[in-house]
């Protein structure tokens, strides 16, 4: 039973994880790949406020997600001027150095040491050490940004996104700025992603730059292909098929290390079969 | 400034390496106009072949070499057959093609780790047995010196291919014009598959040079790959010369770059060079 | 008035001049034609007017005032521009109501998360959908809809724009008589709410038909204009169509 929340923790990081990737690789049509930096943005906030200072965890989500939007603007600025798999190879780019900044700026992250001892979060004095009382505070979250995405695609805003996916050049000529709306989704695609590293970062009360590389991101990306582009219950679907499938290969017994390289072969295959043969996922609406 | 001479040194030999990988990913993009991110996993490819027979199989080195390159050639030409010239028949586009790539070496890393863990192994006899040249003040290992010998003679080999051979006049055309050449009567997916098979083959031999030189692991793709990828992109893509141009360049300013500021951030330093010529001029320093 | 004039508009690709010295008029509620034999540079100047292609030199006049040498594509509608293409460039993977919808909504970002005359622009993109008969498959994607429908579609699109100048990118090609008879009943319902129109057309019958005026290009250069039966009589005309 611990294990099974234990899974569905995880289950919701990565669902959020997915969800806010999904409105930018989905619904825009940019496929981005270094959504982990924003994740990792999260975390080494949470780690770095709850290690160094009194505050407490909301605190932490709030100063996680304003870093990432300022980050996120900036990079979002850059690679506007990217189109197609150059936009990827920018969004690569920019993955690797934000590693490298968490790898190496020492004083402030402790470098690939890490961050041990984070602490759960404090409200109306529930005990989150509870795995339990934690799941459900983050089946909250992902349902507030669950529905707050929902919002979006729904939206007036949401429907010039698709557009840009489909035809950026054609939805201009009737008066779109396609730039700011780019930047609007990119920056908040970041934040839902610094929520989800606060999560993760106070769950496994430990966080080192290794968990934040291009593969995470990669992985990330994997999700969202297999539940579906274009549909936030797909990411949903897809983070709960991805996460729980290498358990079951755990079950099958293999030994931990190998499980975990089994992992990445299961969803590099999937990934190729998926584009060989169903490009929209699960329930997916777009095909890349 | 007695360090000069051994930083232009060090430049060389990473520039005669990435040489090798953009020149067989520039060769595939030439003809396929994608990123093929499988291409750097290909270098891990021929250096664990090569570990394989020469260290477990207790073969001659320098067959076990050239079985490495060959099983990697014949990895690429797998590739191709099974996974893009399917894409490419029915019109993928380039994004579908990459995120496909991007399953592939996934895949392939991890079961290269599976297969042969992931310790850091070297393929050299052992330390210490490498003869050491004093060069200009600086010193350069034998491996280092075939290195850039291999380097140079790649390239003189594909110049001689692409502009002597009816295969390189194909892949030529290909290149130009996918359309028109098939019209004329190229068989270009088979032209494409040797493409993979040649552009593969020299990525193995880059891994296996690596892995005299310093060792191999099994991530030692993505990072070769992405200095590939700078290299090509800022020489200018699909522009054999300009590979190598970049290549070199890349080489150059890793290494000085590093000269004043910590060696992890090697791959920033590539990236921001990547990102900087592609804002300003992302068509490379040598224009097709 | 000249709603609309080009000065010695200028686009070169690679040495060759796609428009080359453009200098012509349009005059406010007119209909007026763009013909010329294929890579005359009409719809290299279209571009140029909806700043989808920046322009090399040469300025680009609105309403006998505002002098423009560099138009970007999300500015035209300001200017009160809108325009076809001649590829057809609808968004596939949306329906066709909301291929309408999403040029009547807000553009301003912020604005766009709470939009709030979501009744008012239901009721004018039925409006422009009910003219061009597609109102009742307002639910497909525009992609499974038939060659006519969609270039149809294309130019209800223009329309629920409702704007001053309308750019038409060739919008009979490849279209039945019926078809053909809807497109030239909203092109000439435009002209009697004193709109503007340019056309480029390659049937002759249509631009005598609709046409108040019409430009020839040949080689981006201005070849011939003036009243359509006119100049189509003029030989070098002709021989410009019937090739070198």
């Amino acid at each position: 039973m611990e294990y099974l929340i234990h899974l569905a923790i995880l289950f919701s990081i990565y669902a959020m994880l997915g969800v806010g990737l999904n409105l930018v690789v989905g619904y825009t049509g940019l496929l981005s790949v270094t959504h982990a930096a924003f994740y990792g943005i999260g975390a080494y906030a949470t780690a770095i406020l709850l290690t160094k200072t009194g505050a407490g965890f909301f605190a932490s989500i709030i100063l996680g997600m304003i870093v990432a939007i300022a980050v996120s603007f900036l990079i979002g600025i850059v690679l506007s001027k990217f189109k197609g798999d150059y936009y990827a190879l920018g969004t690569f780019g920019f993955n690797t150095i934000v590693f490298a900044i968490f790898l190496n700026w020492q004083s402030l992250t402790r470098g690939p040491l890490g961050i041990p001892g984070i602490s759960k979060p404090e409200l109306f004095g529930i005990n989150f050490a509870d795995n339990l009382n934690f799941l459900i505070l983050a089946l909250v979250s992902l349902g507030l940004i669950y529905f707050i995405s929902r919002f979006i695609v729904n939206s007036s805003f949401g429907r010039v996104l698709k557009t840009i996916r489909e035809d950026e050049e054609a939805i201009q000529v009737f008066g779109y700025n396609t730039l700011y709306f780019k930047l609007a989704i990119f920056v908040i695609s970041a934040a839902i992603a610094a929520v989800a590293g606060s999560f993760f970062a106070s769950y496994i009360t430990f966080v080192d730059p290794s968990s934040f590389r291009l593969m995470e991101s990669v992985f990330i990306l994997a999700i969202i292909i297999l539940g579906g582009l274009a549909n936030l219950r797909g990411s949903i679907l897809g983070a709960l098929f991805l996460i729980l499938l290498p358990e079951t290969l755990r079950f099958v017994g293999f030994p931990a290390d190998i499980a975990a390289q089994m992992r990445q072969v299961v969803y590099g295959v999937i990934l190729i079969l998926l584009m060989l043969y169903r490009p929209q996922g699960l329930i997916g609406e777009y095909k890349l | 400034m007695d360090i000069l001479p051994q930083l232009i040194i060090n430049s060389i030999i990473a520039g005669a390496i990435y040489t090798l990988i953009a020149l067989g990913f520039n060769l595939i993009y030439g003809a396929t106009k994608f990123f093929n991110l499988a291409h750097g996993v290909m270098a891990a490819v021929g250096g664990y072949s090569v570990f394989y027979f020469a260290k477990t199989l207790g073969l001659d080195i320098y067959l076990a070499a050239v079985i490495g390159v060959l099983i990697t050639g014949l990895v690429g030409y797998g590739l191709d057959r099974l996974v893009y010239s399917p894409l490419r028949k029915r019109k993928a586009s380039n994004m579908v093609l990459l995120v496909a790539s991007l399953g592939a070496f996934t895949a392939i890393q991890a079961i290269i780790a599976i297969l042969f863990t992931s310790q850091f192994k070297t393929l050299s006899q052992g330390v210490g047995t490498q003869r050491i040249f004093e060069v200009f003040g600086g010193v350069i290992t034998q491996t280092q010196i075939i290195i850039i010998l291999a380097a140079i003679l790649v390239m003189v080999g594909l110049v001689l291919l692409l502009y002597k051979t009816q295969l390189g006049k194909a892949v030529r055309a290909i290149s130009d014009d996918e359309e028109v050449a098939r019209i004329v009567g190229i068989n270009t997916n088979k032209v494409i598959s040797y493409t993979f098979f040649i552009g593969s083959a020299i990525a193995g031999l880059a891994g296996i040079l690596v892995g005299f030189d310093t060792g191999i692991e099994p991530t030692m793709g993505l990072s070769l790959l992405l200095k590939g990828v700078i290299a090509s992109i800022v020489g200018g893509i699909g522009n054999i010369y300009g590979g190598v141009f970049g290549a070199f360049l890349l080489g150059f300013v890793e290494n000085f770059g590093i000269w004043k500021i910590s060696g992890e951030w090697k791959d920033a330093i590539a990236f921001a060079l990547l990102i900087i010529f592609l804002i300003f001029r992302p068509k490379g320093i040598m224009n097709k | 008035m000249k709603i609309l004039e080009t000065k010695n508009l200028t686009k070169r690709f690679n040495g060759v001049h796609a428009v080359d010295c453009l200098s012509i008029g349009i005059e406010k509620g007119s209909i007026t034609g763009i013909i010329g034999p294929n890579g005359s540079g009409k719809t290299t100047l279209i571009n140029l007017l909806s700043g989808v292609l920046p322009m090399d030199s040469g300025e680009m006049i609105i309403g006998e005032a505002q002098k423009l040498t560099r138009i970007l594509p999300h500015q035209i509608s300001f200017y009160g521009i809108t325009r076809t293409f001649q590829n057809v460039r609808l968004f596939e993977q949306m329906t066709v109501l909301d291929n309408i919808l999403v040029v009547v909504t807000e553009r301003n970002v912020f604005s766009a998360f709470f939009e709030k005359h979501t009744e008012y622009h239901r009721k004018l993109a039925e409006e422009v959908l009910q003219k061009i008969g597609l109102w009742e498959k307002r639910e497909q994607l525009a992609i499974n809809l038939s060659y006519g429908q969609r270039k149809l579609l294309e130019i209800a699109r223009a329309l629920a724009m409702k704007s001053e100048i309308y750019l038409f990118d060739e919008p009979f090609a490849g279209l039945f008589p019926e078809m053909r008879k809807v497109v030239s009943g909203i092109i000439q319902g435009l002209k009697q709410e004193n709109k503007t129109i340019i056309l480029i057309e390659h049937d002759m019958g249509l631009i005598r038909e609709l046409c108040d005026y019409i430009f020839v290009m040949d080689e981006g250069k201005l070849l011939a204009d003036g009243k359509p039966d006119h100049v189509l009589e003029k030989r070098e005309v002709i021989e410009a169509y019937l090739g070198e």
